[in-house]
């Protein structure tokens, strides 16, 4: 079975979509950055974001906390426990692939 | 997804990460700047004399200002451009970091100029600048962590060379080391732009 069939049996093509695999990539580094670090880190849109973050916190790999910092709100971001351990399958995965690659003859 | 595709993958995952958690606002230019002026401050002594410490404390004070001048400079320029803050969380960190080492340094050189003992310092001010530099290795790129090494290995051969050496060595390790970091960064950071945009576009 080669890695790629792996990451779609194991449901993980939600982090293999480039915005969301950066978002994860940049929270796996913190324990938690507010809505307007991840977005000037990443120069995403605030739109774009907002529904990747939404796509990521539908299975519990990212948590959205909502607070108020004096009178403004603040939006923090966070990798939970789940997201973190999918993350690190891929990277796994990833690094499958390129040990593949690399003990094929000719590679 | 090829093995190609996988490795890019990997390196923009890293990059990401280091940008996230790492001050990336030392800039190439700054070190360029640092080592030139640190190799002129150096070739001044070929018609000062160093043995005189107000020579000696002028030249090295005039490279010291002009070398966090051009990298506050420096950093507050790529800060702009980016749009981001100067007195960010990682600054911050980097700043701690690096303020034992630069108050140790500055003791010392106090004593050492009133003891009269000025030629030694460059031993001195080396070993203070590989410990900040280590100190700062967490937030920083890799490429520090290697010259904080570097620079304290130099500095036991500094002192064990003696004070004949000491302007000499200076050249060596803040001129033409700083000129090696600043073409590494240079490197880096070019690369880093290149692996960035490829994965913008696939964004």
């Amino acid at each position: 079975m080669n890695a790629l069939k792996r990451l779609v049996d194991e449901n993980d093509l939600l982090l293999h979509e480039p915005g969301r695999l950066a978002i994860v990539s940049v929270l796996a580094a913190v324990q938690s950055l507010t809505f307007t670090e991840l977005r000037d880190v990443l120069e995403l849109t605030d739109g774009n974001l907002s529904v990747h973050l939404q796509k990521l916190e539908k299975p519990g790999f990212v948590a959205i906390d909502k607070q108020f910092v004096g009178k403004r709100p603040q939006t923090s971001c966070r990798l939970t426990a789940a997201g973190r351990e999918a993350f690190a399958k891929y990277l796994q995965h990833l690094e499958a692939i390129v040990q593949q690659g690399r003990s094929r003859p000719g590679a | 997804m090829d093995t190609q595709e996988a490795s890019r993958t990997l390196e923009v995952i890293r990059t990401l990460m280091e940008r996230t958690t790492q001050y990336q606002f030392l800039t190439a230019r700054a070190g360029l700047a640092a080592g030139v002026l640190a190799c002129i401050g150096s070739v001044l002594f070929m018609f000062l004399d160093m043995a005189d410490p107000w020579a000696f404390a002028a030249v090295w004070a005039l490279v010291f200002v002009g070398s966090l001048l051009l990298t506050c400079v420096c950093t507050v320029m790529r800060v702009r451009e980016r749009g981001e803050q100067v007195w960010s969380r990682q600054a911050q960190a980097v700043v701690m970091a690096l303020t034992p080492a630069i108050f140790a340094a500055l003791v010392l050189s106090v004593f050492f100029f009133v003891q009269g003992w000025h030629l030694w310092l460059p031993g001195v001010w080396m070993l203070c600048y590989g410990q900040g530099a280590l100190a700062t290795s967490v937030y920083a790129p890799s490429i520090i962590r290697k010259m904080g090494l570097v620079v304290l290995a130099m500095s036991v051969v500094t002192l064990a060379l003696g004070p004949a050496w000491s302007v000499l060595m200076m050249a060596l390790v803040f001129g033409v080391g700083h000129i090696w970091l600043g073409l590494t960064l240079l490197a880096a950071e070019r690369r880093a732009q290149r692996s960035l945009r490829v994965f913008r576009t696939v964004a």
